[in-house]
């Protein structure tokens, strides 16, 4: 962890990263038809951050998680494999879930946000509030 | 009990600040005042009040050697208090700010002490022989937001600042005349005053409460988004950590020893941090008790009744407890800790003592001696 500049620097052009996306968003489909769901969320949630500012990156890759979020059925399951390492992007998804007001995806996000917050406490809320920087 | 004395001082309480003798404490009941309290026959009585400023006192610091107080305050000015007689006299110290004045503390030595402001700059105030008044020398470059807090590294010239910005930066306020070269070459002292030496990058939100180790070695500051950063070897090449927990965030810490470290925050409950051998930091354990009400609710008193209704299933219920409990979290605090102040003797390596203000207008005071657990890891 060395000395940072402030500025924010495009690692990649947005066609890399969107086929980066379609390339996980194949594999997080196949997951789900196999019904292994907690890895179809694992890999959907990866790779990230994009390291964009670029809007269609971000919507193409809450295109895939979305996805993965909806299709999850067990939530215990869902929260017994997860890494902890996934909990702060998995709130900051839930919270853009939340803010679509569709009312399938914001009762699933609803559902996923209480065991979230249960099991990564309210620093994992205040992580996905309070960074500004690398939004989803 | 970790907390040995409690008392409430004032419905809120800014900042505050212990005498050399630990018998009076000075703080800021959220005015434009500093009142000073003395402990006489286990009973607080009113010694003093300061009375100087025109906005809120957002920081008070009593150096334990020379025996002076100084104050900083939202209407852009500080005083440095005297003791002469049986008053506190003030001298105005200029500031040059164009903004308020968020945070003070006395240099090791005593001879210095460093401002954090909204004006994005940090103020380094000596005292001038000869005009006998305190000069204030500003650093005005690098800080893009408020300077929330300023710390002293023991060799009187580092400075270490959190800002609004979400960086730390830690600063050389080598002064002619009032500091002296050091004759180690490569240290420190080679540095112009108002150079940076480091910025940390870590944070991606606001920073709080920056505080050295006792040999200087680590710095630990807290970010906004629940996390605490500690740096070992700071210099060249220092080594950072990111400790992510669960609860809210925090406002101030402190270093006891060269492992562990206290923070104050939202949770109005100290944690307390500890490095292994390794030197790993992590979260060991809350110093106050929780209070966890049989209707288990998960995220705390505090917050269930509002979970409750965002989830919206009958299984909360009509949570009584709910209403009662949102105060009251079974800690002493009931309000955001926003002070903690050591109160060992002033150089040593390791404090057992030290006290909490916070917007609930209490003064705690916590002394691990009765935590078996805790000194253990001193």
């Amino acid at each position: 962890m060395m000395v940072v500049t402030d500025d924010f620097v495009e690692a990649d052009n947005a066609e890399a990263i969107i086929s980066r996306i379609e390339h996980k968003s194949r594999k997080t489909e196949s997951l789900l038809k196999q019904s292994k769901l907690v890895e179809a969320l694992k890999t959907a949630l990866e790779g990230w951050p994009p390291n964009t500012r670029d809007e269609r990156c971000k919507s193409a890759n809450w295109i895939v998680v979305h996805r993965a979020i909806m299709a999850m059925k067990d939530l215990d399951a869902l929260f017994s494999s997860l890494d902890p390492e996934y909990y702060n992007i998995l709130m900051k998804y839930l919270y853009r879930g939340l803010s679509t007001g569709d009312r399938p995806t914001c009762d699933q996000c609803l559902r996923i946000h209480e065991r979230l917050t249960e099991r990564a406490g309210l620093g994992c809320i205040l992580r996905s509030l309070a960074d500004t920087t690398n939004t989803v | 009990m970790a907390a040995v004395a409690v008392h409430q001082f004032a419905p809120c309480i800014t900042c505050h600040a212990w005498s050399p003798d630990r018998s009076m404490v000075a703080f800021c009941p959220n005015n434009s005042e500093v009142h000073i309290y003395k402990l006489s026959e286990d009973k607080w009585e009113q010694a003093h009040i300061l009375q100087k400023h025109d906005q809120i006192v957002s920081g008070i610091d009593w150096s334990s050697r020379a025996n002076r107080i100084v104050t900083v305050s939202h209407d852009r000015n500080s005083y440095v208090w005297n003791y002469e007689g049986s008053e506190w006299v003030p001298t105005l110290v200029i500031l040059r700010l164009n903004r308020a004045a968020l945070c003070v503390q006395w240099s090791p030595q005593e001879n210095k002490f460093a401002v954090g402001s909204g004006a994005k700059t940090v103020c380094i105030c000596y005292y001038e022989q000869e005009n006998n008044w305190w000069v204030s020398k500003l650093i005005r470059k690098r800080h893009n937001s408020s300077v929330t807090s300023v710390a002293w590294h023991p060799n009187n010239i580092l400075l270490a600042t959190t800002s609004t910005d979400g960086k730390c930066r830690v600063f050389s306020t080598f002064i002619k005349g009032v500091d002296t070269r050091d004759s180690k070459a490569g240290s420190s002292s080679d540095s112009k005053f108002g150079q940076q030496i480091l910025q940390l990058d870590l944070s991606f939100s606001w920073a709080f409460g920056v505080n050295w180790s006792p040999s200087g070695n680590t710095l630990a500051y807290v970010g906004h988004s629940s996390t605490i950063y500690f740096v070992d070897d700071v210099g060249p090449s220092p080594l950072a950590q990111n400790v992510a927990f669960r609860d809210l965030p925090l406002r101030d810490v402190l270093f006891i020893s060269e492992k562990v470290v206290i923070g104050v925050g939202f949770d109005c409950n100290p944690m307390v941090f500890a490095a292994d051998e390794s030197g790993m930091w992590s979260f060991v354990r809350f110093l106050g008790e929780r209070k966890t009400s049989s209707t288990g609710p998960k995220y705390g008193s505090q917050f269930s009744e509002a979970f409750g209704k965002l989830y919206g299933q009958s299984k909360h219920g009509i949570n009584n407890d709910g209403v009662d409990n949102s105060r009251q979290r079974g800690g002493v605090h009931e309000n955001c800790i926003t002070c903690i102040v050591p109160l060992g003797e002033a150089g040593s390596s390791t404090i057992t003592r030290f006290s909490t203000s916070g917007l609930d207008g209490k003064v705690v005071i916590w002394d691990l001696e009765s935590q078996q657990d805790l000194l253990e890891y001193l």
